[in-house]
């Protein structure tokens, strides 16, 4: 299989290492953006990080291993975060034309 | 190419049906909007009748995918359920927009009617399920459990007009998200250690490299952050903290569908994650034992503590579905063979239940508003017989009170527990299933034995019959079933069948 990227020799593992490190962060800042933050447009972003942080890992070990599905993989993956971003932007204006705040305190309505 | 375009062929009739359901749902004429749900149903029908003609054995020969039995049983059985979904749902989706406009009191507004989308989201989220057992790579098993999720988030939003389904669609999509991140993270990294998407591929390079030493730890961690962010599909500890809030938030018919819906793909993607590390002679490694193993103890305890605790009876239910995936992970340790087929077999026994408990919540109401507290329930019995008794067999079976369908059940992954060696996990399985008979006892007792309470007295039918229907039906399936249970578990055997012969290890009881 040819890559898709004109990729001649594969990403070095001192190189690979960078990019896992850069997305393990994004990961973790992602992760603890999410358990931290109470606004919801921010705990989106958060989520949205995380799921970067895994279309960087895959393209890094695409070319890592010269190998194309990396890639295509994160094709599908920025979909599937633009269908996402459109259901959480849909549910947050609904949400906010019926409280005006976007703190995800202000629901909280179920519990024990 | 072509090959693989065969077994989606029940996915596609059932995509066809999306399309019209939805164009349909904008017709200005109300016979149309109420055949709806007929519609959804009869493409269910139609998609569940070409299951095992598309299945036939020529083809399934000569398939090359990781399970490639497996759709078979599956897509018969999401269809199966389906329809009684489908008719849990009747008369939910804009009650009150359809009563208006049948007293003439507003125009009809095409933009205003949601009930169009309801059932193109439910067939695309049982089509997401379909298509999680046909998977061979990450990106479509990533994208099957994404496409049974999303619709989820939405058929909550839309399912009441009250402020509680909305903040219950808020925190299931945002949990689920993350849920999400975390399982694409785990393909990533198992991409990374194998170098391929391809299932299949991945575990021939699994294999050599545990013959060779150990699995590279990187492939590891990625199982792992797999299995975690699934187990929020499946509600199991450590994402099952949603659960609770969510179905209690979202009308019954869509809990009966997160009950079973998401748990299925969820337990489907498990299957399909872990036959890739072999499950061969030398079992799953040791560490994604461990974390199987500890979810599964957490997962049915939480589950059954939590419903100890509770008044509202969907959520007592949403706590029994979270301890029910504690004891589906008793199969998945257990392995292929017979803990996979007691899996899948009691994934359509759950999925019967779980429709009929709530289907008595979806059939009955009081002044316009869901049953919701214990006390509603009690002395059923002399006002809606039929309804006490299906609520009562249901929760009968979902205790595993023999000889109903959930004894079976559970009794089936039990044996797969004890022949896997995991006796400590039987043991505790038991030990839950002993507190569950508590709250499960209540729900048999209040509707059957108790005398009614001022509340009860003012509990009305719902105008649509079907959800009632539907409760009878499963009740019916319950204290049936259990005669033709052999063959059902015989269905399930076949559908692992590949499975156990690319591992060669156990024989699958039966016959």
């Amino acid at each position: 299989m040819t890559p898709l990227l004109a990729l001649s020799d594969p990403l070095t593992p001192v190189a690979l290492a960078h990019f896992l490190i850069t997305s393990g962060g994004l990961f973790v800042i992602g992760l603890v953006g999410f358990l931290t933050r109470r606004n919801m447009i921010v705990m989106f972003l958060c989520t949205e990080l995380m799921f970067q942080a895994a279309a960087l890992a895959m393209i890094a070990f695409g070319a890592y291993h010269l190998d194309p599905s990396g890639q295509v993989f994160v094709i599908f993956i920025l979909t599937v975060a633009a269908a996402e971003a459109a259901l959480a932007l849909g549910l947050v204006v609904f949400l906010y034309r019926r409280r005006e705040t976007l703190s995800a305190e202000a629901w909280s309505e179920l519990h024990e | 190419m072509a090959e693989k375009l065969w077994f989606v062929i029940p996915e596609l009739i059932l995509f066809g049906g999306a399309v019209i359901v939805s164009v349909l749902g904008l017709s200005p004429r109300r016979v149309i909007r109420e055949q709806l749900p007929l519609i959804t149903c009869v493409f269910l029908a139609i998609a569940f009748i070409a299951t095992p003609i598309v299945y036939s054995v020529e083809r399934v020969d000569l398939a090359t995918g990781l399970l490639p039995e497996l759709g078979r049983y599956v897509k018969m059985s999401v269809c199966l359920i389906g329809v009684l979904l489908a008719m849990l749902s009747v008369g939910l989706i804009d009650r009150r927009l359809e009563g208006d406009l049948g007293s003439g009191r507003v125009p009809f507004d095409a933009l205003r009617t949601s009930r169009g989308e309801y059932y193109a989201f439910f067939l695309l989220s049982l089509i997401g399920v379909m298509l999680c057992c046909s998977a061979n790579d990450l990106i479509w098993l990533f994208l099957a459990l994404e496409l049974t999720s999303l619709p989820t988030y939405i058929m909550v939003a839309m399912s009441r007009g009250s402020r509680k389904a909305q903040e219950a669609s808020v925190k299931y999509f945002f949990l689920g998200a993350m849920a999400a991140a975390v399982f694409l993270y785990g393909f990533a990294l198992l991409y990374g250690a194998t170098g391929t998407i391809e299932l299949t591929a991945m575990q021939s390079i699994f294999r050599e490299q545990r013959l060779a030493g150990d699995l590279n730890p990187v492939a590891l961690v990625g199982l792992i952050l797999a299995i975690l962010g699934v187990s929020f599909k499946i509600a199991a500890a450590p994402m099952h903290f949603y659960a609770a809030d969510v179905y209690e938030g979202a009308a019954s018919s869509v809990t009966a569908f997160l009950g079973f819906v998401p748990k299925a793909a969820g337990m489907i993607a498990l299957i399909a994650l872990l036959a890739t590390v072999g499950w061969g002679a030398e079992g799953l490694p040791q560490p994604i034992v461990t974390t199987l193993w500890m979810m599964a103890v957490l997962t049915m305890t939480l589950g059954n503590i939590g419903a100890l605790l509770q008044r509202s009876v969907k959520r007592m239910l949403a706590y029994s579905s979270i301890a029910h995936s504690g004891y589906m992970l008793i199969g998945i340790i257990a392995g292929p063979g017979l803990g996979v087929n007691a899996v899948l077999f009691y994934l359509l026994v759950y999925g019967l239940m779980n429709t009929g408990a709530f289907g008595v919540l979806a059939g009955l109401e009081r002044q316009g508003q869901e049953i919701e507290t214990l006390e509603d329930l009690a002395g059923l019995r002399q006002r809606h017989p039929a309804m006490a008794w299906a609520m009562a067999l249901c929760a009968g079976s979902l205790l595993g009170f023999p000889p109903l369908l959930g004894f079976i059940g559970k009794l089936y992954l039990f044996i797969a527990g004890v022949e896997a060696g995991q006796l400590p996990l039987v043991v505790i399985a038991a030990i839950n299933s002993a507190i569950s008979a508590w709250y499960y006892l209540m729900l048999v007792g209040m509707p059957i034995l108790a005398s009614p309470s001022p509340r009860s007295e003012t509990i009305v039918r719902t105008p649509a019959a079907w959800p009632r229907v539907a409760a009878l039906l499963t009740a019916i399936a319950v204290v049936v079933l259990p005669v033709f249970a052999q063959r059902l578990l015989d269905g399930a055997a076949q559908a692992t069948e590949g499975m156990v012969d690319a591992t060669n290890e156990q024989e699958p009881r039966g016959g």
